[in-house]
């Protein structure tokens, strides 16, 4: 879209106009926006895209050929005066020559048109098949990329969404990790209204219908991801590490946030993409957004392992039990009066313990896992009505809202919405409402003005105890 | 058109383009649009009808449910009826006022018994059948169906069901369909006793005529595709 | 029951026959009565347009305050329900408030004029159909003061949003006011197109064939038949949508195993013939203007009511391509794709006729030709990226984008509109008897015309760097403000550019400065120029004969033979039907009716679900008293006796 050529040559203002905003659209805007479909960085979305120029070029061609000819007319043929425009011209009825030569030429362009756009379709719906060497070829897979395919299942939810990976059991929402090197597959699901998948710069968009599951699939392009073009339109290219930063030991949010303002984020990591709900499903539909975080094969791994181990129930600290002996590291939970009456810590041994020595009888050996705030928070999420919805270290499938496992390394809060730091956190425990007008952890269903949640805007130390907690969850 | 033929038709009508009277283009115009409201219906039945069969788990078996012998009866009663109709019409055609007013009796009665077994039909499918027992069983309403009585003889549960919903938004907009056009003849039936119908209300009862077989093809086609296709497949 | 048969009575009989049961308002009705009981099927088109006009501005004001709320990230203009409500309102009152009345107010005021009838087959039917209009256009707009207000569920009301499970107010009514005002629209456009049909297929004066007819009534015609085919699946799908609200059924609940699905394809297979209910009437205004501003006659003009009446026909059978994304399956989303892009080829060849038809002309660029010109550019805009979407692919990433938005506004405002406007200027004249003021028009075309591409334009670029439709709000960093605020410049430039053109509209009825328009004023083609403006109750004294397909320009430049001729003058003068209450009495009914089952629901003292049809079957009493009265009041009427000339 950088063509300079017609722009002298047509005067009128009809064509001026039109082609003067394309090319203000092509050649002076930024086309890389974060939700941008102009900017593929996958498969699948830069086959539509290419479609999608093909479309363009074949239209603009249309556009100057048939305005071209009109303005031509309306140039050659106009009165030009009053006496010429009560001439009578020649009364001509038709010609079905030029008729029938202009009907087949259309039909000839749409034919440009329909044999990519039904590969298209084919290549939208169907993941290759691992063993059709001619078709990977040609889309230049490697057969492993397509044979490892990890699989998402998504839950759209008024306004968030649930990524669950069968392969691994685990559960997360908001944020999808995912291997750049593999092919996903996304199975899409509701459990309310209708709501549309939109990963703009890797997949397109699919709706989440009820009652029904419908599919996409995607696979991100390493190298478009380590490569881009700067401020100054010089291109460069970058590491895989520094292009997609682990996730599980919190590089990705680190990088991310040390760039000063929320909106510029997306400009630090090349393997950030957003995504976005597209298709209307109430009130606060402008704000079910989502992310995706591209990951090297091996730190996908890590993340997978951390949070499997996070949500694996028998892996979670158990009670103190004066039975038994401790190895060097274990973790339990053990009743603290410095958190009130019947409120349990974690405490991991610092070495072998012997029966009988509890946390309490000898400090020297346990420590605290956790610092007073981040327990007091713990406590608060049960207390104040917020484990009703959301789910922590556990799959919580069918839980009301997004599940906030290992959310101290999520990179956005509220569906996409803002960034996931204490000021955030903070504003949004107090007041959601102020920030996403009418969602439901401040309205909804069962929820009312008493709901423990709303009294937290004034309590400065609570809510700095969930934060705590919440953002230590890592 | 010849001089003659204009003045034979003396201004009682207006003369059109295609010689047909613009009531009956609009009653052909309207049967078309009402084609496609039938139309709507039963395919949203016909799609249903295979994912009906069971809803969460409720197995639903219509035959349980249907009376397909007053159905069967009922089906006679409304074809017989266009019979009625079609002599009403050929009579008033020429001028056998008397003739008319009878035969437009007899549509009217057959049409009225026809909605009489629908409401018996859909008073008893809501209410459900008794078995030997006398409890109740097969329910069938607008939003749910109820099997089988329990074995410990309490009633079965009514469960969320779509068949109700096709079925009876299907056959209840043919049945309003039915009672409109009972109400239509029966005005005319009302008119022909006021001494002012002439063969100039030809056309008009032509136009019923239109309507009623319309309705009764329409029906021609709910039976087999709603009653009879769930005996045979 | 409906006497329409016309007996001439002799004047001695007819006033024997005035004593006689009750009173029908007859010649001298006068002011408001006039007004509410005319069956005229010019007044009748004047008040259509009227209506529509204002609605036109309700369904502006609802697009500026959108734009306005859209004006940055995170604007405060409404609230997110508001927004919702604005855009589902927007949407609703533009497609069945404005542009479908809009064009039949043209259909009503001309398409008898064109084919040489006194008035459409059925009158007082046609009357019915306006009443009906307008009690839909008050219930719609009844909803903002009920429980929920307005409804928030989009134009389309995708199910299962509409369900009462996921209502977001308790006991919101929005959609069932939505529901029932869609209902009484639906049955005001059945009627008109019964009418309509009956009216192009019997009517036409002696000669006019149907490829003598104009391509406006041809549009008419096709229109209709669309209407009265597509409008039956909406119907449905909004009784089975009302019985899952209030009786609950399972049509669209899929908890309770019904299909959303369902819905989505009711709704189109209405939704997608009604987009060409939308734009034919504007391509046969635009292919009326263009050979009078060029001098020519339609080029092609055979092709032109063909591809008109395939696109008719194959809107029926590409409604699935508003669902690409839904998941229905690599067979059927390519064949609804490839059906799709075999629907442009009549498109374009309208285009080319268009301009087949300026080719050797003398064109004149009075106002009128300039709305056409805008048409022709800003609905080619509109196909093309039709074209696109037609692509499974490209749609993936469009659907539901402000590309899509883009698109169907130059289909809607840079088409439909722009065509409606171009009928305005091309035929007011005709209605008022005054010339409208040429400098004021095109300054009126620059503004909408800058003002629309400033506003759409931009969205095409929005729509492919992310911004969903329907979004109250969006975040910062995506690059959106930019380009959402030269949209919002240009929409209130558009807007004030149709509010002039509207304020000039209304002007030309009063203005006693306007230079007079006289028979012809732009040496135009069709039937309805041969008549004196503004046209007389009786359109033509003497029933036409036709010769030729351009009657006017014949009469004035063509060969002898081709001139029309005239029926003699009847001895008893020319019939005119009396006014009648009936109409608007039984459209009181049905507004009655529809409002006592939108209320009929309460929740009584024991917290039990109670209903009460009172209301409703009154409303049903009034509808049925209306029908007999209709039915017996009769035939009747008075005679006028034009001279030779006066038409």
């Amino acid at each position: 879209m950088t063509s300079h050529t017609h722009r002298s040559k047509i005067p009128q203002l009809v064509f001026s106009l039109q082609t003067l905003a394309l090319f203000l659209l092509g050649s002076c805007s930024r086309i890389d926006h974060k939700q941008s479909a102009l900017d593929p960085k996958g498969l699948v979305a830069q086959n539509q895209y290419d479609i999608f120029m093909l479309s363009v070029w074949i239209t603009i061609f249309l556009f100057c050929a048939v305005g071209g000819c009109l303005l031509f007319v309306l140039w050659k043929y106009r009165a030009k005066s009053k006496e010429e425009a009560m001439e009578i011209p020649e009364q001509m009825h038709g010609s079905s020559k030029i008729e029938t030569t202009l009907i087949i030429a259309s039909a000839v362009i749409l034919v440009i048109l329909a044999v990519p756009t039904l590969q298209g379709v084919v290549l939208m719906n169907r993941v290759p098949d691992p063993n059709d060497q001619a078709t990977l070829e040609k889309l230049k897979l490697d057969k492993s990329q397509i044979e490892d395919a990890i699989t998402v299942n998504v839950t759209g939810k008024r306004f968030f969404w649930v990524f669950e990976y069968p392969q691994y059991g685990i559960v997360t929402a908001n944020e999808l990790v995912f291997p750049a090197s593999k092919a996903v597959r996304v199975n899409l699901r509701t459990e309310d209204v209708i709501h549309s998948f939109w990963l703009p710069k890797l997949a397109g968009k699919m709706d989440l219908m009820p009652g029904q599951e419908n599919f996409l699939w995607f696979i991100a392009d390493e190298q478009k991801i380590r490569s881009g073009i700067d401020k100054d339109g010089n291109p460069y290219e970058v590491d895989a590490k520094t292009a997609m930063p682990s996730v599980f030991d919190g590089k990705m949010r680190q990088t991310i946030f040390a760039k000063q303002a929320f909106t510029d984020e997306f400009e630090a990591v090349g393997g950030l993409f957003y995504g976005q709900c597209a298709e209307y499903c109430g009130n606060s539909h402008a704000y079910m957004s989502f992310r995706a975080l591209a990951q090297t094969d091996e730190d996908f791994e890590k993340w997978v392992l951390k949070f499997r181990n996070a949500q694996n129930p028998n892996l979670q600290p158990t009670a103190y039990s004066a039975e038994n002996t401790y190895e060097e590291g274990t973790v339990v939970t053990y009743t603290d009066e410095q958190l009130g009456e019947n409120n349990r810590r974690e405490f991991r041994a610092l070495k072998a313990t012997a029966k009988g020595q509890t946390p309490v009888t000898k400090p020297d050996v346990w420590e605290k896992v956790h610092s007073d705030d981040y327990e007091k928070g713990k406590i608060l999420f049960g207390t104040q009505g917020c484990a009703q919805c959301h789910a922590i270290n556990k799959t919580g499938i069918g839980a009301k809202g997004p599940n906030l496992t290992l959310f101290g390394l999520r990179t956005s809060l509220a569906a996409g919405w803002m960034r996931n730091d204490e000021d955030s956190l903070d504003k949004w425990l107090r007041n959601s409402n102020e920030i996403k007008f009418g969602n439901l952890m401040w309205n909804g269903e069962g929820i009312d003005d008493r709901h423990p949640l709303r009294q937290l805007q004034d309590d400065d130390e609570k809510v700095s105890q969930l934060v705590t907690y919440l953002l230590g969850l890592k | 058109m010849s001089d003659a033929a204009v003045h034979a038709l003396d201004h009682h009508e207006p003369v059109t383009s295609t010689g047909i009277p613009n009531k009956k283009v609009l009653m052909w115009a309207f049967l078309g649009s009402d084609c496609m409201f039938f139309g709507t219906l039963i395919s949203t039945h016909l799609i249903y009808r295979k994912i009906s069969a069971t809803v969460g788990g409720n197995t639903l078996d219509v035959r349980d449910i249907f009376d397909i012998e007053l159905t069967s009866f009922s089906t006679f009663i409304l074809l017989a009826s266009s019979l009625f109709m079609a002599l009403a019409v050929s009579a008033i055609h020429k001028g056998n006022l008397k003739s008319t007013r009878w035969m437009l009796l007899g549509t009217i009665v057959f049409g009225s018994i026809f909605l009489a077994c629908q409401v018996y039909e859909f008073t008893h499918f809501v209410h459900g059948k008794e078995n030997k027992n006398g409890d109740l069983e097969h329910q069938l309403t607008l939003s749910a169906y109820a099997g089988k009585t329990l074995e410990d003889g309490k009633d079965a549960e009514l469960k969320p069901h779509v068949f109700g919903s096709t079925f009876y938004v299907l056959t209840g907009t043919h049945g309003t369909h039915v009672a409109i056009g009972v109400f239509w003849l029966l005005g005319w039936f009302v008119y022909s006793f006021t001494g002012r119908m002439s063969t100039a209300h030809a056309i008009d009862i032509e136009c019923c005529g239109l309507y009623w077989h319309f309705v009764d093809i329409v029906w021609i086609i709910i039976f087999p595709v709603v009653y009879l296709m769930e005996y045979a497949f | 029951m409906a006497i329409e048969s016309i007996k001439y009575a002799s004047p001695e009989t007819e006033s024997k026959l005035e004593t006689k049961a009750f009173p029908r308002p007859g010649q001298h009705a006068s002011g408001i009565v006039d007004w509410l009981t005319t069956i005229d099927h010019k007044k009748i088109g004047l008040m259509y347009g009227l209506a529509a006009l204002f609605f036109l501005i309700v369904g502006g004001i609802e697009a500026l305050l959108i734009r306005s709320q859209l004006w940055s990230h995170n604007m405060e203009v409404l609230t997110n329900r508001q927004y919702n409500q604005m855009f589902t309102m927007h949407g609703t009152t533009m497609v069945f408030l404005v542009i479908m009345p809009l064009s039949a107010a043209f259909f009503n005021f001309f398409m008898p004029l064109q084919i040489g009838a006194r008035d459409v087959a059925f009158p007082r039917m046609n009357t019915l159909s306006l009443w009906c209009f307008i009690a839909g256009g008050i219930i719609l707009n009844l909803s903002w003061f009920f429980t929920g207000g307005s409804p928030a569920i989009g134009w389309f009301g995708y199910a299962p949003l509409t369900d009462p499970r996921f209502t977001e107010v308790i006991g919101d009514m929005g959609p069932d006011f939505w529901i029932f005002s869609l209902q009484i629209l639906g049955i005001a456009s059945l009627l008109a197109s019964f009418n309509f049909i009956t009216t192009i297929i019997n009517m036409r004066a002696p000669g006019m064939t149907m490829m003598r007819l104009p391509v406006f009534t041809w549009m008419t015609l096709v229109v209709s038949f669309l209407l009265i085919l597509a409008l039956p699946a909406i119907a449905i799908a909004l009784a089975e949508l009302m019985f899952d609200r209030s009786y609950g059924t399972n049509f669209f609940d899929f908890l309770e195993g019904g299909k959303p699905h369902l819905w989505q394809h009711l709704f189109w297979i209405f939704g997608h013939p009604e987009v060409y209910i939308l734009i034919l009437p504007a391509m046969g205004i635009v292919s009326e203007v263009i050979p009078v501003f060029s001098r020519k006659p339609l080029f092609g003009y055979g092709l032109v009511v063909f591809s008109g009446a395939l696109i008719g026909f194959m809107g029926f059978a590409v409604w699935s391509h508003h669902m690409f994304t839904t998941g229905m399956g690599v067979v059927a989303t390519s064949a609804f794709s490839i059906l799709t892009m075999l629907i442009a080829i009549p498109t374009g060849v309208k285009i080319f006729n268009w301009i087949g038809t300026m080719w050797g002309g003398r064109i004149r660029f009075d106002t009128p030709m300039l709305f056409a010109l805008g048409f022709i550019t800003m609905f080619m805009i509109g196909g093309f990226t039709g074209i696109m979407h037609s692509s499974v692919p490209i749609d993936a990433q469009h659907q539901d984008t402000y590309f899509v938005v883009a698109h169907f506004h130059y289909v809607l405002i840079g088409g439909a509109l722009f065509g409606l406007f171009c009928g305005f200027y091309f035929w007011l004249p005709k209605i008022t008897g005054r010339m409208m003021n040429e400098k004021l028009g095109k300054f009126v075309f620059t503004l909408m015309f800058l003002g629309f591409n400033l506003t759409f334009f931009p969205m095409h670029y929005l729509g492919m760097i992310g911004q969903p439709r329907r979004t109250h709000s969006y975040n910062e960093g995506h690059g959106f403000e930019a380009w959402n605020q030269i949209a919002t410049v240009g929409s209130f430039i558009l807007g004030i550019g149709v509010f002039i053109g509207v304020v000039q509209f209304i002007h030309s009825f009063y203005s006693k400065k306007l230079k007079p328009a006289g028979k012809n004023p732009w040496d135009a083609r069709s039937l309805e120029w041969t008549l004196s403006s503004p046209v007389k109750d009786y359109n033509f004294a003497r029933t036409p004969i036709i010769k030729a397909r351009d009657q006017a320009w014949e009469n004035n430049h063509g060969e002898k033979d081709n001139h029309s001729e005239k029926q003699p003058l009847d001895d008893h003068g020319v019939h005119m039907p009396d006014r009648s209450w009936c109409p608007l009495v039984t459209a009181f009914g049905l507004f009655v009716m529809a409002i006592g089952l939108l209320f009929h629901q309460s929740i009584d003292a024991s917290g039990e679900l109670a209903r009460d049809y009172t209301i409703a079957i009154a409303g049903g009493v009034i509808f049925v008293v209306g029908v007999i009265m209709w039915a017996i009041e009769g035939p009747r009427g008075y005679h006028l006796f034009p001279k030779e000339n006066e038409e």
